[in-house]
Parts: C-alpha cells; structure tokens; sequence
C-alpha cells in the first residue's frame, strides 16, 4: 500500500499511521493464529453472532417479564431465581450485550483506520452509524428494564438530558414518560423502546448488507463456539445482578458502572445534561461525515491508484454472469440483451452486464471475472497490461 | 538459465514495495519484474499463461493475506483461479509450478521476498541452472536500503 503514504495532507498521514498500526496488530495476531482465524477479519461477523444470541436470550426473557411499576423489578428477580436456568440465560444476555458493543466498536475503527468507507462504500458506514446509535440505545433501555435503583437514577439522568434539549425537551420528556410523571404506561414504553429498536437492527443490517456480495455474515466456526462458551461461562461465574428495588422514596448517589453503556452518564460527573446532548449530536453527526469530511472523497485525493469505473465492452459480452457473480460491491446488474454481440461467442447471448456507476470503486475484480475481454478499466487496459508484459520478458 | 525470468502480479494494498523496487524489478532479484495492479483480482488468469508462453519462467500473483482483501474477496477469487488456471497447465503439459499465487501484508516484506526467493530458485533448479545466490553473498546494493 505504498501509494497511500503519498497523501501528503496532515490528516491524510495520521490515517496512514493509523493504518500502519492496525495492520501492525495484524502481523502480531497471525503468529498465533492463521490468517483466516484473525478474529478482527470478523469483528462484522462477531457483532452479528452477539446480536443473534441477543435476541434468542430476549425472547426468553420476554415471556417472563413484566412491564409495570410494581412487578417488573419481581418479575426479573423470579427469572434469576426461580425460572430453570433463568439467571443463566440473563446472564448471557448482559455478556453478550457488552460483547456486541465491543465488536461493533472494533468493526467501526478497523473498517475506518483501514479505509474500508471510502468512495462508494459510504453507504454501510452510514448505515454502521445508525445500528451503532440504536444499539446504544438498547443497552440503554435495557438497564431501565430491571427497575432498580440504578434504572431509576439512569431514568432521571435521561429526563434530565432529555428537559435540556430546547423546545422540543419538555414534550419529549412527557413522550417518555407517557404522562407527566413516571406511571404506569412508563415501562411499557421503555420494553417497546427496547424490543422494537432491537428488530430494526435488522432492517438495517439488511440496508448494511445491500451492496456487499457473499458479505461475511458469520465467523469461523470455532470462534462462534468459543464466544457461545465463553459468555455461557461468564453468566455461571459472574451471575448478572440487580440492585435495591426502586422506590420513590430512594435517592441513591452511586451505582454500578457498565463502561459499554453507561458512558454518557458517566460523564454527567462533570458536565450538564445539556452539554452531554450536544456532545452525544455532534458525536453521531461527526461520524456521519467521517467518509466526507476528509476530503480524500477521490482516488487522486487519497493518492491511491485511479483506475476509472470499470466498463462493459458491449460487443464482447456474452452474458455468462461470471463478473455478476464474482463483483464484491454489487455493482453489475445482468440486463436482457437489447441485441446480440459482435463476437462469435457473445453471438447468442440473452443477458448483457451493465455497471452501476456509483457503486463501483475501481478494484478490477470484474476483468479478472471475464473470459471473453468484455469488462476495463479504463485508466489501466488489458492494453497496458500486455505491454508491461511484453517489457517483462524481453532482455 | 540461472536467472529465471519471472513476471510478478503485485496488488497495490498488499506488500509494501517501494522499499524493494529498482524501476520495475525487486532490487536484490533483478530477475523478477513487478507488474502493480489494483487488486490481485483484477489479473485475467488468461495473462498469466500469455507471460509463461511470452517467455516467462516463472509467473505469481501477491494479494493480501487471506480474509483481509481491501476488497473483501479479491485474494480468495484469485486463489481460485490460479488453482484452476495451474491444472489448465497441467493439460497442456506446461508445469504447474511456474505458477505461483502469495498472500502478504504491508509489513511483510521479509516474508514476501523471502517467498519470491525460493520461488526463484526452484524455477531455476527446474531449469538445471544454479539457485539464485543468497542475500548475504551478494554485493550491498548502490545507495544501500533505508
């Protein structure tokens, strides 16, 4: 990747530095495992086993739970207690919470420090941003779930920031709350909060997926046993716990901290809820624009090869699919052929390969796809391969 | 032959040549001739045999290790294809062995050169010369290396 290091903008050298380190970490993971072991060629796949063990965990506990002021905090206690394996399964589902907060962080940052969104793969970032804002949330509506003392402190905290938001602050509250004070409909609005964002995910995993080909939806088959094993181990040893119940008469000034969720509440230590909004907004907003504001948005920009979208060379093309299949990025769609092909093979062709543009970035893995020389670049021709050949072996 | 003439196909994300390169060829092996592309799976496996017929002793493709390809699938779509393009050789009675198909990170220079080495030497062991002479025996490059 020594063409990267041209990019000579101030920027443009920490992300190489960056990448220089990521890839460092790399070369340090593959004395102990082989490549295709890496864990962090599978952080996407981890975050969606952790997700998958999220939702079978929650459906269980769904059948058990109670979302009411007075039997919600005894509903989970009957889980952890009495149900068979309930405080296993509601372990689980904490560990396995915590887990998919950490591999969707280490997807994040691998796939930035990498340059993995750049050019026209902005749309899983962007997409990556919202499952992480929802995931975030989750959590977050989770801990309110058991109604402790903690949960009743975390509401407060969330009022709070939610009453400094100008305008709109107060109305959102009462939203919330389903009243003007936390009732009865409040727990029932926090399990929908919980239940349906958790659905979403998956509508969003969908939109994260739709222009990967084969994308690597799960990791190897010993990794998915150790993680199953490891937060099945964690649950036994370690049991996940509630706090006091909550009453309103409590007024606790410290709880348990969960470094994966609670970090916005964290740092109500030192700031207004005001600023921790505003921090939370410019955060999420700063992370939409990372692909952007870079301006390293084209290939002479970030100093890497700029080999032009790849083009069908129509008269060759016998639409056998090869380059549909093999695109990583979706970006060829076959097409009925408007007419056949001027070469004996593309003669009888019924389908033709058209790109689409914007989803293409240039890789060339189509023209290696393509037996018949229907598929270029047009910066970096077959033309100039065979040339460079040709000066290979002479002399 | 005792300097097999060898055609290499290095993808631009993988190893990191400018540290190797003299021109087109690697410095300590002037033999071999380094063709960058934008992914190693941007190379038609029908320009590999071209090379071995052109002439060439030896051809290999250099991605990124497997399962880190910038393009995601890129390294294991040319392993395929080498494989299959090795046993079409092998039907027309050219040796699979000149063919040749590597996966190596950025900082894996040592390895990559070291690979590209023994590819060296056993084409030209096939070719009833001498290996290509060890790092240590040869004279320290013009300007040295950084």
């Amino acid at each position: 990747m020594s063409t990267v290091t041209a990019d000579s903008s101030r920027y443009g050298r920490f992300m190489t530095g960056l990448l220089r380190i990521t890839l460092r970490l790399d070369t340090f993971i593959h004395t102990l495992y082989p490549t295709d072991f890496n864990p962090l060629y599978y952080t996407g796949g981890l975050s969606n086993l952790f997700l998958f063990i999220l939702v079978l965990s929650g459906i269980f506990l769904f059948f058990y739970y109670e979302a009411s002021l007075a039997a919600a905090f005894e509903s989970v206690r009957y889980i952890s207690d009495e149900v068979p394996y309930g405080g296993i399964i509601r372990g689980v589902h904490r560990y396995a919470a915590d887990g998919f907060i950490v591999a969707i962080l280490l997807h994040l940052f691998r796939n930035w420090f990498t340059d993995r969104h750049l050019f026209s793969r902005d749309n899983p970032w962007i997409s990556g941003m919202f499952l992480l804002l929802f995931g975030g949330l989750i959590g977050f509506t989770g801990y309110q779930l058991v109604w402790d003392e903690r949960a009743q402190v975390l509401t407060t905290m969330f009022l709070a920031m939610l009453r400094s938001i100008p305008l709109a602050g107060d109305g959102l509250a009462k939203i919330f709350m389903g009243g003007v004070g936390i009732g009865e409909g409040t727990l029932v609005r926090i399990l929908f909060l919980h239940i349906v964002p958790a659905s979403t995910l998956y509508v969003m995993l969908w939109w994260h997926y739709l222009r990967l080909r084969h994308p690597k939806v799960w990791p190897p088959g010993v990794w998915v046993l150790l993680v199953v094993g490891l937060v099945f181990l964690l649950a036994g040893v370690i049991p996940a716990t509630s706090g006091q119940p909550a009453t309103p008469a409590a007024r606790p000034t410290s709880f348990p901290m969960d470094v994966f969720f609670m970090v916005p509440f964290w740092l109500l230590n030192w700031l207004s809820p005001g600023a921790v909004v505003v921090l939370g907004v410019l955060l999420f907003v700063g992370g939409l624009a990372v692909p952007y504001f870079s301006r390293r948005e084209t290939a002479p920009q970030m100093g890497v090869r700029h080999a032009g979208v790849a083009q069908v060379i129509d008269g060759n093309c016998t639409g056998c699919e090869l380059c549909y299949f093999d695109c990583p990025y979706n970006a060829i769609v076959m097409v009925p052929s408007p007419g056949p092909g001027l070469s004996k093979a593309a003669a009888n062709r019924t389908l033709l390969a058209v790109i689409l543009e914007s989803r293409c970035v240039e890789c060339g893995i189509c023209i290696g796809a393509c037996p018949f020389e229907a598929l270029e670049l047009p910066k970096f021709m077959e033309r100039d391969v065979r040339i460079e050949i040709a000066q290979a072996v002479q002399a | 032959m005792t300097n097999p003439k060898i055609v290499g196909f290095v993808c631009d994300w993988s190893v990191e040549l400018a540290p190797l390169l003299n021109g087109n060829r690697l410095r300590d092996l002037p033999n071999v001739y380094v063709i960058r592309v934008p992914c190693s799976g941007f190379v038609r496996p029908g320009w590999l045999e071209d090379a071995l017929n052109q002439g060439a002793a030896g051809v290999f493709v250099t991605g990124c290790p497997y399962g880190d390809c910038l393009n995601r699938e890129g390294n294991f779509l040319m392993r395929d294809r080498v494989d299959q393009q090795q046993r079409r050789l092998q039907r027309r009675r050219i040796d699979p062995a000149r063919l040749a198909m590597f996966a190596h990170g950025l900082h894996d220079r040592e390895a990559f050169m070291a690979e590209v080495r023994v590819f060296s030497d056993r084409l030209a062991a096939m070719a009833g010369g001498q290996a290509t002479p060890a790092p240590a025996t040869e004279p320290a490059p013009a300007g040295g290396s950084p």
